[in-house]
């Protein structure tokens, strides 16, 4: 055991001097999680606000203005221009000055001073979907609220309410940086996983290794270690900036985050150390693992797409994607606070992930050459 | 040398699918012998190599390695043993230092037991001053030596080298081979391939592969005596083609270029020197000089395989590993 141990060690010992000496895998490693995070976090935002917004004010009351300015001032909309007249909605739509029209016919006001109902248009580009369907919902409370006569003369605010758990502001940050670390775990590890013994095999360096007496679990555990090492520092890097950069909480237990990132770290792994075993080489092993771990990750995690809106078949084939119940892990201790008591289902899974694809690596490991 | 057997052969083959890579081969290496495969790219000497130390599976035929059955037990050989691979496969982004605390700790040496034995192997190779380079940065004839350094850290009681001197310039190549004569004096059993003729000559004996059979196995002197009987002169100046017409009435049994020269083997009590010059002016050969020459396990090659063609040109095989 202890002769395992001292072989296995220096196998790590190897591998760490590796992962040092090649600069790319430490900018990569370390480089990519703070790009993803600025580019998700302030490039590409879920949140759709300050909507370019054209109001065509055909009534010109307190009223009507009252109805213009509440939608502009829950910062969703930005009013670029008045149009004299709703027929230039189109005009504003090609042009593509304005996302969002305002039209408010003549009598709007009178109609609400008289508890008539009262009918407000609001146009959307719907040539950009998302900014759309976001825009109506934002407005349609407001509108709805302000056109009825009760609300004429209530603040705009009022009428029912819909209130985010977890996530009052419903900052997209929240997800964002739980997705990204998702993201992060499944790229690199695989990736670099992926490289690692495909790289033996092309140097030759595995004939000569398989001549000395390091077995293929140490050979497998031994290049395990220093990677899973590196993506704890990643995770760590990636809650850190989250929280300084958008104050994304910690909310729940850091035991359970512990383990579910070892348990997701060590499937992404497995996943690109069987790439790299059954490859052997390593542009084939790099793309296999991309297939097979980052792009299911990314597009059937949840993280970008809802799950509940897939259909069933891709629903089913979400179950055996790791990172949906990685993210949900993170999701739960991040921002609700959740422990093994709710999560020891998506923990599980990640374990059985874990030892799934470590045990299809040393089985297809063969240590004898053909 | 002794008499102690290190390595044991009997009857092994190993066939890919149809390919037979090695067929029939048997022999015996002695503790502290130096036993040199020598063949053509693609007559098996990797692949033998290759099941002496376990990495290849065995069609049939035994092999027994430092006392161990490796075709049943090849990891309980693995301690025994030290390899040197053909292609040279040590990490190019370790430093020499580096490179070999790996393969010490994969043979489980660590501590004062293994500082102690590195200092001695990077003595003996001559590899002091080199500890903090990077390994890509030294020339081919220093990776070699590293290379060798790592394979024989453990103290092996075999090693086995596969084409060591590959790429190699002539005089790390010696340099080299004084080495591996050192280390077979301290009773280390050397196993070494190569397609060198003049490599060969380092060696105690040498088992010649020919297409996967050992179509022959001696000490160098005994093969070139044995194989190549007779007297071998050097002709200078003369054209192969007009010499092998005379061959008959001369009593010439081989005539092969050799470098800008011709080797030509009389039989057992031809003629000697000035009487072959005579005699084949007298033919209406020219020749410029006749000389006598010594005979080379190239000699001994050639006619082994029936002077097809030279070791080095035989193409690259249907791959055997």
């Amino acid at each position: 055991m202890n002769r395992a141990f001292r072989r296995t060690m220096a196998i790590a010992h190897k591998e760490v001097l590796h992962i040092i000496r090649d600069a790319r895998s430490v900018y990569m490693a370390l480089g990519l999680p703070v790009v993803m995070l600025m580019l998700f976090g302030y490039g590409i935002s879920q949140d759709v606000d300050h909507i370019p917004l054209s109001v065509a004010d055909e009534d010109r009351t307190p009223a009507s203005r009252r109805l213009s300015e509440g939608l502009v001032a829950a910062a969703d909309f930005v009013r670029v221009e008045d149009l004299p007249s709703a027929d230039d909605a189109e005009a504003a739509f090609r042009s593509g000055r304005a996302k969002a029209v305002l039209a408010i016919p003549r009598g709007y006001g009178r109609d609400l001073g008289r508890g008539l109902p009262a009918v407000a248009q609001l146009l959307v580009d719907g040539s950009d979907g998302t900014t759309a369907t976001i825009a109506m919902g934002d407005a349609a409370g407001l509108v709805q609220a302000t056109s009825s006569g009760r609300a004429a003369r209530a603040s705009l605010t009022e009428g029912p309410r819909v209130r985010a758990r977890f996530n009052p502001g419903m900052r997209s940050a929240y997800n964002m940086v739980s997705g990204v670390i998702v993201l992060i775990l499944a790229m690199v590890a695989s990736l670099l996983a992926s490289l690692t013994i495909a790289r033996e095999w092309e140097r030759g360096s595995m004939e000569q290794l398989f001549a000395t007496p390091v077995s293929r679990v140490e050979i497998v555990v031994g290049k395990l270690i220093p990677y899973t090492g590196l993506g704890f520092v990643q995770t760590l890097l990636v809650l850190t900036l989250g929280s300084y950069m958008f104050d994304v909480p910690i909310r729940g237990s850091p035991v359970t985050l512990f383990v579910s990132s070892t348990l997701f770290l060590l499937a992404m792994l497995g996943t690109g150390l069987a790439a790299s075993i059954i490859a052997k080489s390593q542009l084939v092993a790099v793309q296999f693992a991309m297939l097979v771990s980052y792009m299911p990750v990314a597009m059937l995690s949840g993280f970008m797409f809802p799950i509940e809106n897939m259909p069933a078949w891709l629903r089913g084939l979400s179950m055996v994607v790791p990172g949906r119940y990685y993210l949900t892990t993170l999701r739960g201790v991040l921002l609700k606070g959740n422990g093994l008591d709710v999560l020891a289902g998506d923990v599980l899974a990640l374990a059985f992930f874990a030892v799934a694809t470590l045990a299809l690596a040393v089985w297809r490991f063969r240590r004898r050459l053909s | 040398m002794s008499d102690e057997v290190s390595v044991r052969v009997k009857g092994l083959n190993k066939r890919f699918g149809a390919f037979v890579a090695v067929s029939d081969v048997s022999f015996e290496v002695k503790k502290g012998e130096i036993f040199g495969y020598l063949g053509a790219n693609g007559a098996g000497k990797s692949t033998t190599i290759r099941m002496l130390c376990g990495l290849l599976s065995v069609t049939s035929g035994d092999v027994e390695v430092a006392g161990v059955d490796v075709v049943h037990r090849a990891n309980a050989v693995r301690h025994a043993i030290g390899y040197m691979s053909q292609k040279f496969s040590l990490y190019l982004d370790l430093t020499v230092s580096e490179n070999l605390e790996f393969f010490g700790g994969a043979y489980e040496l660590f501590g004062r037991a293994f500082r102690k034995r590195r200092d001695a192997v990077m003595h003996s190779l001559a590899l002091d001053k080199l500890s903090g380079e990077l390994t890509g940065s030294l020339p081919a004839g220093l990776r070699q030596r590293l290379a060798l350094a790592c394979a024989i850290l453990h103290e092996p009681h075999v090693v086995f080298l596969d084409e060591p001197t590959a790429g190699v310039d002539p005089g790390a190549r010696r340099n080299f081979w004084r080495l591996i004569r050192r280390l077979a004096d301290d009773g280390t059993t050397i196993f070494v391939t190569t397609h060198y003729m003049d490599e060969a000559e380092y060696c105690d004996r040498v088992g010649l592969m020919v297409a996967g059979r050992l179509a022959a196995l001696d000490t160098p002197e005994a093969l070139k005596r044995t194989l190549v009987p007779g007297r071998m002169y050097e002709l200078l100046g003369a054209d192969a083609a007009e010499v092998k017409k005379t061959a008959k009435d001369l009593a010439l049994v081989g005539v092969e270029p050799f470098g800008a020269t011709l080797h030509v083997r009389v039989a057992e009590g031809g003629p000697d020197a000035a009487t072959l010059k005579r005699e084949l002016s007298s033919r209406g050969v020219h020749v410029a000089n006749v000389s006598d020459a010594e005979v080379t396990l190239e000699d001994v090659f050639l006619c082994v395989v029936g002077g097809a063609e030279k070791p080095n040109k035989v193409p690259e095989e249907a791959k055997a590993s």
